[in-house]
């Protein structure tokens, strides 16, 4: 079972500040054990009579005393406990998010954004739980320990009637146990579908709204709120049930107790005192027993939360979710990001080939096979062909934004390991085919974490024909885009994508399409403007002529093959399929 | 009723204890020492269950009204108008609706009923020790009331605490959801580092927030304990005072601690409540902040657009995004029922702006735009988007069933409808390579070729047969034959309704009756297209002639 191993790595990522919060805590349960001491020598005055009123106040001024550690105590408790909390499941979301973000771009999310989210959320605070609930058993278990030796003390046949509930609380647990982890598996799932139909309703707005399908889609959302409720509530109900079952045993025992208490405190006059005292303990002892039978259930269902995480990035080991790695938490970070590589040099492209590039897409079957590319510097590049012909594929396999099945990319003659961290800025930038923009003004969209010269900023948004765009907002490139830049009108977007692309200033530039969002007129002026720039090499899916005859190589896929390629001049001779992809523009 | 109950019962075990003790002091026979232990098992078990039973029934309360809740609250969202929705990613929207909501469910299933039981329990146990002695009474009536009250006062620092908790945990699952729709862009740009170390910005900012709130708890607490602890020094000396004056027995003094200490559950109780009710308190601020924004857009008084094609009339229709320049300025044309217009213009000239305002996303700044005769804005929403469809350039699959994705959830649209519409849409092909045919569910990308997630679009708006059909050309990255598909269904779509072609090339507008360019947000021409295309002179024509010579060049 892979569970106690996570939860070790989650303690151990801050070792000391769980040390502290551990020893905090049991403290914080132990100290009751004075008050009860004092209880004891309280009630001890009725049997004995060996009270006097001074004692009461000297006691009465003990119970004060400690009251007043326990309180410190408490505030610093949850001092540390929240830090401690917090870092754990912050751990957990920063990891996750990294290992996504490290997947190949295009295949990131193998679940609905709302489901992923829903885990980030939800099973984090649940592993969260399952930490600090392993310091309360540390600190209650401490403290039955300790008060089990004090009622020892005053009785070994009566106290050891307290472990007949505890093997009772275990057993009852051990039987619910699949059904405690398939319930909560089962409402987990309710509530991440919830929760991904609202992100979906809200990432759909304006297509719902046009349609006036709102009232359907509450619908249908409440549909599943009703679902999740009842999987919700059986979940609850199992945990009541054990819950009932658990504080049943643990008060038969305590009336046993009393049972056979009652015949030494006949014969042998146990002391009231001693009486109270063992009501008083038996009360936190068996609190304990109550609290390790939902320790055991809560144990099940983390392993549902670790599931839950770890299906995230599949073909990970699930360690990857709680690896150890340095979060600033309390203060700004000096130095960068520990997991991230520094932005390479300009790779000085000279030549990029790849050989036998294939990807099947495992939903649809279709992909690319055995295709083979080469660009040297400065050159121009288009893939064209139909559509479905596997276009926007083969630049995703190429950029490492796809896993390839099988085929290698070769750099300057060296092979790519790992395409994916391989082509980034300052080798390669792209604009995709929808480009992702999100809220925040159009400069951070534009950068990204870049800082260039205000120079180069200027260049770039020249080179994407964004200049008077921002010319008419007022606020310029300080304008707020709103979520998925949604504010922007289509061609915008795109453009500032392509903003976006020209400010990272690499070798390599890769566009998909982007006739889908700009007119005519303004992507002639981006090719021309683009043609003026030196030294760039450019790999550019398109089926305009404007793009047609500026470039020097042009790639004709089909059906996920190279049909044909060489340049205009002989595709227009020889292919088919490069003919047929010419006339379709003559109509305009 | 099993509140009343489960009281009682918690009332009742203390004195059966304090009969068993006086009993066992005094030297009971063993029989009457079982019998009590009998007593206390019976009820012991009884509780249990009234528990259970009772914590099922909130529960069941909570999820039913918190469902209809969020429900509510998502219909109310999805109902306001695009600038809040430029303003609220999805992401945030969630930690709204389903976040603040799930803060309240709590509150929904015990406050009232817990805080009612356990002001009842306090009422209960005080009554119970007046029967006993009336000065213990009254030293206890004084510690609760000192108890709650101070508690009450305490609560009043936390709401504002817990409201910006929740503002934080919103911005930063908000972050979240916009980041994981952008993973290839982030993968392309070099920005994991930049998009990580937001991240972390977010976590920084979030924890002492939570401290903040986390502290006014810890103090809670620990006044709380202070209190009781008081409250068990009373019961001590009060105690010891009476029995030494022989006013009452050993046991009474163990009764009289035993429900001092009773007492403190209950209270106990009203405190973790009130920690509830401060994070509720947070979150029902922010719900009803939600509840309180008014759609810009707002349903007319009721207008019912005649059926069949519609004619559009635009009356110095002017159009402003918030105190930006106009987005359209004085725009005044007419559309006859069943005639297609093309609407040309470059990017940012307006041309989506048009769109939107006749689907009522917005309503003019100054002018008005008619329907056939009727101002939109005297129509309800559901009327005008019932009359008018629009086709996007993207397709949204939802993560759901076919037919609910052809439907839009529509329960009232048949499957006879439905399979026509398929049919017609030439979408047969793909249908039948489905396993489970309208039942079965479409993944993310819902594994559709560009030109059938197009061809889905077009069914999805003949399903609700408007009179007037806007498309937003979308068949720039179609190939020739799907070209032909698309030309097949726009054809088919506009058969007997008015259209609107936004179009990014001229081929798409050769079938158009009229033609109008917008540039900057203003009409540079209107006509029809025959006489344009004569008129040498004229704009389209001049654009008919830089493409035509863009292809030859």
């Amino acid at each position: 079972m892979k569970t106690p191993r996570l939860l070790w790595k989650m303690i151990t990522y801050r070792p000391g500040l769980y040390a502290v919060n551990a020893l905090l805590w049991a403290l914080i349960h132990l100290s009751p054990l004075i008050p009860g001491l004092i209880i004891q020598r309280f009630f001890n005055i009725f049997s004995t009579d060996s009270g006097s009123s001074q004692l009461v106040w000297t006691l009465i001024a003990l119970l004060a005393a400690t009251a007043i550690g326990r309180g410190a105590l408490f505030i610093s408790g949850i001092w540390i406990d929240q830090l401690h909390r917090f870092t754990m499941s912050a751990l957990l979301r920063r990891n996750i998010l990294a290992a996504i973000l490290d997947r190949p771009g295009a295949a990131a999310l193998n679940h609905a954004p709302g489901d992923v989210l829903s885990r980030m959320r939800d099973d984090a605070q649940g592993a969260e739980d399952a930490i600090s609930w392993t310091l309360d058993v540390i600190g209650m278990g401490t403290f039955a320990i300790v008060s089990i030796g004090i009622l020892l003390s005053i009785s070994v046949p009566v106290t050891l009637f307290v472990f007949v509930p505890l093997v009772a609380v275990i057993a009852a647990s051990q039987i619910a146990s699949t059904r405690i982890y398939r319930l909560r598996k089962s409402s987990r799932e309710a509530s991440g579908q919830a929760v991904s139909a609202v992100s979906e309703m809200f990432d759909a707005v304006q297509a719902i709204k046009v349609a006036g399908a709102e009232e359907h889609v509450i619908n249908h959302y409440r549909g599943l709120g009703n679902l999740r409720r009842s999987a919700m509530l059986k979940d609850r109900l199992l945990n009541q049930l054990l819950d009932a079952v658990n504080a049943s045993a643990v008060h038969l025992g305590t009336g046993a107790i009393l049972l056979i208490s009652a015949s030494p405190l006949q014969a042998t006059r146990l002391p009231l005192g001693d009486f109270a005292l063992f009501v008083y303990y038996l009360g936190f002892v068996t609190d304990f027993t109550q609290f390790f039978g939902r320790f055991l259930a809560n144990y099940r269902q983390t392993t549902v939360a670790f599931e839950r995480m770890s299906e995230l990035v599949p073909g990970q080991p699930a360690d990857v979710i709680v690896a150890h790695r340095t979060m600033n938490l309390t203060q700004s970070p000096t130095e960068p990001v520990e997991d991230v590589e520094p932005m390479p040099a300009p790779g000085s492209l000279r030549t990029l080939e790849a050989r036998g590039l294939s990807y099947t897409y495992p939903s649809s079957g279709r992909g690319i096979q055995q295709v083979n590319l080469s660009l040297t510097s400065g050159s121009f590049t288009v893939i064209t062909g139909g559509v479905a012909a596997g276009k926007t594929t083969l630049l995703r396999v190429l950029l490492g934004q796809l896993p390839k099945d099988s085929g290698e990319i070769y750099w300057n003659g060296e092979q790519v390991e790992h395409a994916g961290r391989f082509f980034v800025p300052r080798r390669s930038a792209s604009i995709a085919q929808v480009p992702w923009l999100m809220s925040g003004s159009l400069r951070e969209n534009i950068l990204l974490g870049v800082e260039p010269a205000p120079a180069v900023l200027a260049d770039a948004v020249y080179q994407a024909v964004l200049e008077q765009d921002l010319d008419l907002m007022p606020d310029g490139l300080e304008t707020m885009i709103g979520p998925k830049g949604i504010r922007l009108s289509g061609g915008q977007l795109q453009r500032t994508a392509a903003a976006r692309m020209f400010v990272r200033q690499s070798d390599l530039l890769v566009m998909d399409d982007l006739s889908s969002a700009l007119d005519v007129e303004t992507e002639e002026q981006l090719w021309r403007r683009l043609a003026e720039l030196q030294g760039k090499t450019c790999l550019v899916v398109s089926h305009r002529r404007a793009a047609y005859l500026q470039a020097d190589q042009i790639i004709v896929l089909k059906d996920g093959q190279v049909a044909a390629e060489g340049n205009l001049a002989e595709l227009l001779r020889s292919s088919p399929e490069m003919q047929r992809l010419w006339e379709q523009q003559t109509e305009e | 009723m099993i509140l009343l109950g489960g009281i009682a019962l918690q009332l009742i075990t203390p004195r059966v204890l304090r009969d068993f003790i006086d009993l066992a002091l005094a030297g009971g026979s063993y029989t009457a020492l079982t019998q009590k232990a009998l007593q206390f098992f019976a009820l012991v078990f009884v509780t249990q269950v009234t528990a259970t039973v009772a914590t099922y029934l909130s529960e069941r309360v909570a999820w039913t009204a918190t469902n209809l809740l969020r429900g509510d609250l998502a219909a109310h969202c999805l109902r306001l108008d695009m600038t809040f929705h430029q303003k609220y990613s999805p992401g945030t929207l969630i930690e709204r609706i389903e976040g603040d909501v799930d803060a309240l469910s709590n509150f929904f299933s015990q406050f009232i009923v817990r805080l009612l039981a356990n002001g009842v329990l306090i009422i209960g146990v005080l009554v119970m020790l007046y029967r006993e002695d009336w000065r213990a009474g009254l030293g206890l009536t004084v510690f609760a009331a000192i108890a709650i009250a101070a508690m009450l006062r305490l609560r009043q620092v936390g709401t504002p605490r817990w409201a910006a908790v929740r503002q934080k945990s919103a911005e930063a699952y908000g972050f979240l959801g916009e980041v994981l729709h952008g993973t290839e862009d982030i993968q392309s740009s070099g920005a994991k580092g930049y998009i990580l170390r937001r991240f972390d910005d977010l976590l920084r900012a979030w924890l002492p927030l939570r401290r903040n709130a986390l502290m006014v708890f810890s103090l809670i607490w620990t006044s709380t304990m202070l209190l009781f602890t008081l409250g068990t020094g009373f019961s001590f000396g009060l105690g010891y005072y009476l029995w030494s004056m022989g006013a009452i027995t050993a046991g009474t003094v163990y009764l009289i601690f035993n429900y001092t200490e009773l007492i403190r559950h209950p209270i106990e109780q009203i405190r973790v409540q009130m920690e509830d009710l401060q994070r509720a308190g947070a979150s029902i601020n922010r719900v009803q902040e939600l509840f309180a924004l008014q759609s810009k857009v707002q349903d007319g008084e009721g207008c019912a657009l005649p059926s069949g094609a519609l004619a559009v009339d635009f009356q110095g229709v002017t159009f402003r995004y918030g105190d930006e320049a106009a987005a359209l300025s004085g725009i005044s044309c007419q559309l006859g029922a069943g005639k297609v217009l093309g609407l040309l213009g470059r990017t940012g000239s307006g041309k989506s702006t048009l769109a939107r305002l006749l689907l009522r996303l917005y309503d003019p700044s100054e002018g008005q735009i008619l329907l056939s005769g009727v101002p939109t804005n005297a129509c309800k929403l559901a009327e005008v988007t019932g009359r008018v469809g629009l086709v996007p350039q993207e397709v949204q699959i939802f993560g759901t069933t076919v037919r609910n994705n052809l439907t839009l959830f529509d329960p009232t649209i048949s499957d006879e409808q439905t399979l026509e519409v398929i049919d017609a849409f030439e979408l047969s092909g793909w249908f039948r390579s489905l396993a489970l045919g309208l039942d079965t569910d479409l993944g993310p990308g819902g594994g559709l070729s560009a030109g059938q997630a197009q061809l889905l679009n077009f069914a999805r708006v003949a399903l609700r047969d408007p009179g007037l059909v806007i498309l937003d050309e979308a068949t720039s990255r179609l190939d020739l034959a799907t070209e032909a598909l698309i030309d097949r269904a726009t054809a088919r779509l506009l058969r007997g309704r008015t259209g609107i072609i936004i179009a990014h090339r001229l081929h798409t507008v050769q079938k158009a009756d009229l033609i109008m360019i917008l540039e900057g947000g203003e009409l540079l021409e209107f006509g029809l297209r025959q006489e344009l295309v004569s008129d040498p002179a004229s704009h389209f024509s001049g654009l008919l002639r830089t493409g035509l010579e863009a292809a030859l060049e």
